[in-house]
């Protein structure tokens, strides 16, 4: 366009005129080449590598064969008997994320929507509250979440003391509590449950949710709220009718990008659920580094979750460009 | 010194022509107004005067050398712009200095220069002021004095008051017009308010549709507009249907003098401009050129009165200026309008009021 | 601003408890006498500050590995994200675009698989467990943050500042330097801040770069995992949320941390 006149400077005489674009060219595609290789390449050789030949002795050789692809569909011993274990990992993976990327929004919702209403100073300190405990390791949230549900010092010990467990006991809420794994025979017990898991998933990704929502939110036009409360519209009525409907899109789009964040969840599979429960992740680093050892195996498992991850992520892209198109 | 001669300039962005052959010599030590509405191509040309943007076709000429190919940083027009562009992240004095600090000019005397420059615009003491800091009025001269440290040949101002309100504007423009005139530093403004172009300007341009409509001084422009574009654009104007018969203007079955001879075929449609200051409401007057005419509002504005009238020519707005044998008018006055020959400007009827 | 309804705030107040609650326990948790992670603590002691800063060099040569790639990999990130913003911003060609959608891939998509890959490129170039290689690995994993940063940053260069510089004889090079560069600042900053402590936290890819050749702090914990967390770690832990809330309240300091974040910068 026409702008770039702008960058064209006339030759100068002085100065050698074509070598310093040159170089500049040369420079770019090195670049270029820098950002794919380091980008794009480990994407790719997970991919080879998934093809290659397992070795008897923890080593492994290209290749072109679907045996790991077979194995993660069919179990190893296929075709003479079949074992959907690695399925069932997988679906672990989706379970998971499935409810504690919803419990998140749901909750993460009405909160961002006070946050946008709070004066600016107010949100920045927030946020940098928000963005603090977002960008803590998942070790140390599993630490605390680890303390506060063990049965010497956590909820159990509290439920304990206040007299909540003798009184389930009476009522017979233990026992449902029992059915649903949250309790030995003598004592209310969430490490390891499905409700331990769930419950630091969502924690984990709480602050991913805000600050994906926060800028729907913070953009929403009050005066659309203001009219539709000159028009007669309650609170609910107003949430219902004008806030929803125009954060819908970012609404759903968080919770697919929440969704893929949790499909590589580690730590807190490993420490709050049962052995029998884990996950896909869990598995590839048993395969890769752990006591199983077959690379290939585990690259053909991070290729499964690669795609299973980008079939999310393209749904959430389609999902916003579609928004934009309406808009 | 040099004039700055542009010769069949063109813009196409796109599909779009922003900017339709214009010739224009801008005369060394004039300060030329380019006037229009918005979207009429006027900063467009100005951009291009500046080199920020290439002309599609045309040749933009300084004195003697073809400067057309030239990039802005070559060029170095000073230029001020709408918001002004200062740079938030310096000082004042800082923004002043830039042009100097490019060239590579020592701290001391860059810092010097700009401190005349910023006393030249009456802020001395603003230098070590942050840009934030500043009001409105201020920062225009902050970014005049900027725009006039690298003591350029030509000096571009975009729409330069109108960040301002009411008041500084009118200052603002005698203020800017006197700077300009002790400088004698050829000047372009581009500006959407004739009342602006006319404060300042040696030379008016009135464009539309990226064509200049009319080039001449601001009385001219005023008094005799070319066309029924520049006749509506500039003041107001109000328009009566006609035609033209054997030279002479015949509105509704009416024969009305005229000064101008008009030059057109036997019974052509024409369309009739009349400054509302022009017709006369005097109890006594010429005898010719009258219509009958009904109050149908009056308006008071201060120091005149709009009287707005129903006529078999359409209706009509007069201006009618409140001095001591003043009139009283009410609504529904029968009374005559009479309209001098010299206020009758005539166009052909396809020409339209105002270009889309 | 509208007054927040007394329920608002409450529910306000409640997501800040739980939000502060496992922080809370583990800072609590540092000060245990014994090995276990006890709250209340037993026999409240500094002794683990010790520990972990002082007498137990594992511990004392994690946190300087932490800190090195942490402080290395967001540099390398924020001087890779710039030329990427700035060729968005200045063409906004679909190259560049594309560019830039690669580079925030690894950020993107599960980091474990990442990882995975990362340990097999390192292992074919020889620098799997070095140091260079857990500093690259983290700044391809977080280039996208410093990325988002700049070009939120050069969005609010007005572009009228560009023309501006032209007029007074500045040339594409000198206008980045003296106008772009310096508008910039907060946001290269921000964006650096953000790397920075996304790196210091992460395990994962450091997991499967390190080769065991090396620890750092958040690794040597993962490490560990197994035999149960001991009070030293909580040591870590709150040594960890004062970095992060330490670096993003610079961010706020210098930077405009809502609009960062995405909020409309015209209300207000």
């Amino acid at each position: 366009m026409s702008s770039e006149s702008i960058d064209i400077g006339l030759p100068k005489a002085t100065e050698p005129a074509s070598l310093a674009p040159i170089l500049g060219k040369v420079a770019r595609v090195v670049f270029r080449v820098l950002v794919v290789c380091f980008c794009l390449t480990p994407f790719l050789l997970v991919i080879a590598i998934s093809l290659g030949e397992k070795i008897e002795g923890a080593a492994w050789v290209w290749g072109f064969e679907f045996t790991h692809y077979e194995r993660f569909f069919a179990g190893a011993d296929w075709p003479n008997s079949y074992s959907g274990i690695y399925l069932q990992k997988l679906w672990y993976s989706l379970y998971y994320a499935l409810i504690a990327a919803p419990i998140a929004v749901v909750t993460a919702f009405p909160f961002t929507y006070f946050l946008t209403r709070l004066t600016r100073r107010a949100q920045t300190v927030w946020l940098i509250f928000l963005l603090s405990s977002l960008s803590l390791s998942e070790v140390f949230i599993v630490m605390g979440w680890d303390v506060l549900l063990s049965n010497r010092s956590g909820l159990p010990m509290v439920l304990r003391e206040l007299g909540i467990t003798d009184w389930m006991k009476a009522t017979g809420w233990f026992d449902v509590a029992r059915e649903w794994g949250l309790a030995s025979p003598r004592d209310l017990k969430f490490k390891t449950s499905l409700f331990a898991t769930v419950l630091t998933m969502s924690y984990l990704v709480w602050p991913y949710a805000v600050i994906l929502l926060y800028p729907a939110l913070s953009r929403l036009d009050n005066s659309t709220v203001e009219a539709a409360r000159t028009m007669g519209a309650g609170p609910w009525a107003v949430m219902r009718t004008v806030i929803l409907p125009t954060v819908r899109i970012p609404l759903i789009g968080t919770t697919l990008l929440l969704f893929v964040f949790l499909l590589g969840v580690y730590v807190s599979v490993t420490v709050f659920a049962d052995p029998s429960q884990h996950t896909l992740a869990v598995s590839i680093y048993g395969s890769v580094r752990g006591s199983t050892l077959n690379a290939p195996f585990g690259a053909a498992q991070s290729v499964i979750l690669l795609i299973t991850a980008g079939l999310f992520l393209v749904l959430s892209q389609i999902l916003v460009s579609y928004a934009e198109k309406r808009r | 010194m040099s004039d700055l001669v542009l010769k069949d300039i063109r813009k196409d962005f796109g599909s779009a022509r922003a900017v339709d052959r214009i010739n224009l010599t801008f005369r060394h030590g004039e300060l030329t107004a380019l006037l229009g509405p918005s979207g009429c191509g006027k900063t467009t040309l100005l951009r291009m005067i500046a080199g920020l943007e290439e002309p599609t076709r045309g040749q933009l000429l300084l004195g003697d050398t073809d400067i057309t190919a030239q990039p802005a940083h070559k060029r170095k027009f000073g230029m001020v712009f709408q918001n002004f562009a200062l740079f938030p992240h310096m000082r004042v004095i800082d923004n002043v200095a830039y042009s100097l600090a490019i060239e590579g000019m020592a701290k001391d005397a860059r810092h010097k220069r700009a401190l005349e420059l910023l006393d030249l615009v009456q802020l001395a003491d603003f230098g070590q002021r942050r840009i934030g800091e500043l009001s409105g009025g201020q920062r225009q001269r902050v970014a005049i004095a900027r725009a006039l440290a690298q003591e350029p040949q030509v000096f571009l101002l975009d729409e330069p008051m109108s960040a301002l309100d009411a008041k500084l504007r009118e200052e603002m423009q005698v203020e800017l017009r006197m700077l300009q005139q002790r400088l004698k530093i050829t000047t372009i403004v581009v500006t959407h308010d004739q009342r602006e172009a006319m404060t300042m300007a040696d030379t008016i341009i009135v464009m539309s549709n990226g064509r200049a409509e009319q080039i001449g001084p601001p009385q001219d422009i005023y008094h005799r507009p070319a066309n029924a574009f520049v006749a509506d654009f500039i003041g107001r104007t109000n328009f009566v249907d006609g035609t033209v018969h054997s030279g002479s203007l015949r509105i509704g079955d009416q024969v009305f003098e005229t000064n101008s001879t008009p030059n057109f075929a036997d019974g052509s449609a024409v369309r009739v401009a009349i400054r509302p200051e022009m017709p006369s409401l005097d109890n006594t007057m010429p005898l010719s050129n009258r219509l009958t005419a009904r109050i149908t509002f009056v308006r008071n504005v201060g120091s005149t009165r709009d009287i707005h009238l129903d006529t078999p020519a359409g209706p009509m707005i007069v201006e009618y200026a409140i001095g001591e044998n003043a009139r009283d008018f009410a609504v529904g006055d029968q009374l005559d309008v009479h309209l001098p020959p010299s206020a009758l400007h005539i166009f052909p009827a396809a020409s339209t009021d105002r270009a889309a | 601003m509208t007054r927040l309804h007394w329920s608002a705030m409450i529910f306000m107040g409640l997501a800040a408890i739980v939000l502060a609650m496992p922080i809370v326990v583990v800072s609590a948790a540092a000060l245990n006498g014994g090995r276990t992670m006890l709250f209340p603590p037993e026999d409240p002691t500094l002794a683990r500050f010790v520990e972990f800063f002082v007498s137990e060099p594992v511990w004392r040569t994690a946190l300087y590995n932490s800190t090195v790639i942490a402080l290395g990999s967001a540099a390398i990130a924020v001087l890779a994200a710039w030329p990427m913003a700035y060729w968005i911003w200045k063409r906004s060609d679909t190259g560049s675009k594309a560019l830039a959608g690669l580079a925030a891939m690894p950020f993107a998509l599960p980091p474990i698989v990442f990882g995975v890959g990362l340990g097999f490129m390192w292992a074919f170039t020889g620098g799997l467990g070095t140091i260079w290689a857990a500093i690259l690995s983290h700044a391809a994993l977080f280039v996208a943050l410093p990325l988002v940063t700049i070009s939120i940053g050069l969005q609010s260069v007005d572009r009228a500042h560009l023309d501006a510089a032209a007029t007074m004889g500045a040339t594409e090079g000198v206008t980045f330097r003296t106008i772009v560069l310096p508008q910039t600042l907060p946001y290269t900053a921000s964006g650096f801040f953000f790397a920075m402590v996304l790196s210091f936290n992460e395990f994962i890819v450091m997991f499967f770069v390190s080769s065991s050749a090396f620890s750092t702090v958040t690794l040597q914990i993962f490490n560990s995992l197994r035999n149960g967390f001991t009070p030293t770690m909580a040591v870590a832990a709150i040594t960890f949320i004062t970095v992060s809330v330490v670096a993003f309240s610079l961010v706020a300091r210098f930077g405009d941390l809502p609009r960062l974040m995405g909020a409309d910068q015209t209300r207000d």
